[in-house]
């Protein structure tokens, strides 16, 4: 990866980061300018990985992976942490700043499955989806552990403080729907991982333990939602289903490969 | 302060005099303006500003006749017929912008941080405007007020947090709902303090409010006062799974809403979330409602806490913007001297120069015999002269007026003033 533009970008989302956490040491004036420097960081961002797609033979590695999850949250972040939903900046800033941090020190090497394939144009859009879906996934995640701070707090009265954090139905509505948003380009990014490697690649294809493994976390997902959209059941339940689904979204994006063989592992 | 004309604030306020004072030098815009033209006629004021509220009655001004303004405010009697006098307080300078730059942040009203001020200080500053009573200091100190509220407003907590047990009700409810705009709350008995929150959730946007009592009739007595709809008490059961907010008021000796009846009402409502406020002693609502997890249930102490936070997150956001008020005026006194001292310094040079050119022009005898070249040189030789020399007093001036040192000011300034 070309390290020059992400030195801005980890400048960028560090200066957010400290925000957030620090905002003292920046001040209130240049803490409102948190925003402006975050959608900074995303432009900068978009074009260190277009400028690695251009350049790099192999452009689907770890380090790809952690820098395109990173991206997806900075762009939520630009997006949504303001208004009533400013504390989420709180978690989304420094989750964004350490996965770009990895993702600049992770050895990188391709998976298996490009080297039959070579490049196609099937690669930007499973990758695209699959890494969209992703990022919803882990801003639900993070919404999911606000709301069940803040639920934790209201149920034991801690109230000191509690006016600066988003509304728990907020935070209810914004966990759904984010994961929602990750349910709808998991599915569709599996879907063309699917059609794609039905065409290219030699069987059997289909028990790869990564594709088995992302099934499993996409059906764990599909019951989240029918437990909230058929018996009702939100709020903590979806907080529950989607930090633990991310977990092992993260454990597949980044343990599998390691771990086992097939087509999505790690080659050379 | 300007031309060495002082900035005064004078007036009173709810720290200093009661409401019968208060009431009686009250003013609406007509009596307002008639004090501004009368101080105006009178060459009292030279410019003049008046916010009359129902705390508060101020007048800033730019002084030219400090003994004329006194005598004005002499006039004003009490309610015992006596003089109003000892109930005023009078600010100069610095002291009155800071002054004033605190009563429109909301840090010297009865209810810190309550947002009206600064809507009655814009109509005082419209009103001035319309009479044309502002001028150099107190347009650009009116402006600066304006702006600075806002500052303490976005830059603080201190316009966050309310008072009340209604507003702490409200607070709750808005931190589990976000917005009540769609939400629908009950009421049950018809309690004080019960009747306050209702009120307050209906003043922040509430949808509907429901009212159950045992004696109907008195349901239909508060529904008609609030806007409400009253329903027969007999069927709390069935509307507890109708209402988002369930406020429970009653003189009822145990629990009249069971966790049984909470968790078959979050069933029918398909858990959608229930915040419960119980203000009774004893209480109302089975403490173990809490335990259920979509249900929010709070008691009278849990209400007092969120009015103690309240307190406590205005104290502290209050001294966090008095050092920004603080900052704020030293910056708007430190302006309003480098203006004045501007205009002074203007004199000064134009007085050196003409001071210049007439001397060129007495020495007629030699500047004949100098073509135009000759001629634009001696003028560029002695307009650099005149300025090499002022330099040094001007400095000396401008440090002085940035330290607040007038005197100083004043003596360097005097030789030019005689002179003019």
């Amino acid at each position: 990866m070309e390290r020059l533009p992400y030195i801005l970008v980890i400048a960028g989302w560090a200066y957010v980061t400290l925000g957030h956490l620090l905002p003292e040491v920046l001040g209130p004036r240049l803490v409102a300018r948190s925003r402006p420097v975050a959608w900074f960081a995303v432009a900068v961002h978009v074009f260190a990985l277009a400028l690695g797609a251009a350049t790099s033979p192999h452009p689907t590695g770890l380090p790809e992976a952690l820098s395109a999850t990173a991206l997806g949250l900075g762009i939520a972040y630009a997006w949504l942490a303001h208004r009533n939903l400013a504390a989420l900046g709180m978690l989304l800033a420094p989750l964004t700043l350490v996965l770009i941090g990895t993702a600049l020190v992770v050895p990188h090497r391709s998976v298996v499955a490009l080297e039959e394939t070579g490049y196609s144009p099937w690669l930007p859009i499973h990758l695209g989806l699959i890494f969209s879906g992703i990022a919803g996934f882990a801003v639900s995640s993070i919404v999911g552990v606000m709301f069940l701070w803040v639920r934790a707090r209201l149920k034991q009265k801690k109230l000191r403080g509690l006016a600066r954090l988003p509304s728990l139905d907020v935070l209810d509505r914004f966990q759904f729907r984010a994961m929602l948003f990750g349910f709808i380009f998991l599915t569709l990014g599996i879907g063309a991982g699917g059609a794609w490697a039905a065409a290219s690649l030699s069987d059997p294809w289909a028990l790869d333990p990564k594709i088995i493994f992302t099934l499993c976390i996409w059906a764990w997902y599909g019951m989240a939602l029918q437990v909230r959209l058929v018996s009702g059941r939100r709020g903590r339940w979806t907080a529950l289903f989607s930090i633990v689904g991310f977990g092992g979204l993260l454990f597949s994006l980044v343990g599998l490969n390691f771990i086992l063989s097939g087509w999505h592992a790690y080659g050379g | 302060m300007a031309a060495s004309r002082p900035l005064v604030a004078v007036g009173l306020s709810h720290h200093t005099a009661p409401v019968e004072v208060r009431e009686r030098v009250s003013m609406d815009p007509a009596g307002v303006k008639r004090v501004l033209d009368r101080l105006k006629e009178q060459r009292i004021l030279q410019e003049g500003m008046l916010l009359s509220t129902c705390n508060r009655m101020e007048l800033y001004g730019v002084v030219e006749d400090e003994a004329g303004l006194r005598s004005f405010f002499h006039e004003y009697r009490g309610p015992s017929g006596e003089h109003i006098d000892r109930y005023l307080y009078w600010k100069r300078d610095r002291d009155a912008v800071y002054h004033l730059f605190k009563v429109a942040s909301s840090l010297d009203s009865l209810v810190l941080g309550e947002p009206q001020i600064l809507g009655q200080v814009k109509d005082a500053v419209r009103l001035a405007e319309e009479h044309a009573s502002l001028g150099r200091v107190l347009h650009p100190l009116a402006r600066r007020t304006l702006s600075v509220a806002k500052r303490v407003r976005s830059e603080t907590d201190i316009g966050k947090s309310r008072v009340g047990i209604g507003n702490a009700g409200v607070d709750l409810a808005m931190q589990i709902f976000g917005s009540l705009s769609g939400k629908r709350a009950m009421l049950v008995g018809v309690g004080e303090m019960g009747r306050q929150v209702a009120q307050a959730l209906l003043t922040a946007g509430l949808d509907e409010l429901l009212i159950a009592n045992r004696t109907f009739e008195r349901s239909v007595e508060l529904a008609s006062e609030t806007g409400g709809t009253p329903v027969p008490y007999e069927r709390l059961e069935d509307y507890l799974a109708r209402a988002d907010i369930v406020l429970a008021a009653t003189g009822a000796k145990k629990p009249i809403i069971s966790a049984t009846m909470v968790r078959n009402a979050l069933r029918t409502r398909r858990y959608h979330t229930v915040f419960l406020i119980d203000l009774s002693v004893p209480r109302n609502i089975d403490p173990g409602v809490d335990d259920l997890e979509e249900a929010y249930l709070f008691n009278i102490d849990d209400l007092s806490k969120v009015m103690e936070e309240g307190k406590r997150a205005r104290e502290a956001a209050a001294q966090a913007a008095e050092k920004l008020v603080a900052e704020e005026a030293d910056r708007f006194v430190q302006s309003l001297r480098t203006v004045d001292i501007n205009d002074d310094l203007a004199v000064m040079s134009a007085l050196a120069e003409s001071i210049r050119a007439q001397e060129i022009e007495r020495s007629g005898k030699l500047t004949r015999t100098l073509d135009d070249k000759q001629i634009d040189q001696l003028d560029r030789l002695t307009r650099s002269l005149v300025k090499k020399v002022l330099h040094r007093q001007m400095m000396a001036i401008r440090q002085a007026a940035k330290a607040g040192d007038q005197d100083t000011v004043d003596a360097l300034l005097a030789p030019w003033k005689e002179e003019r």
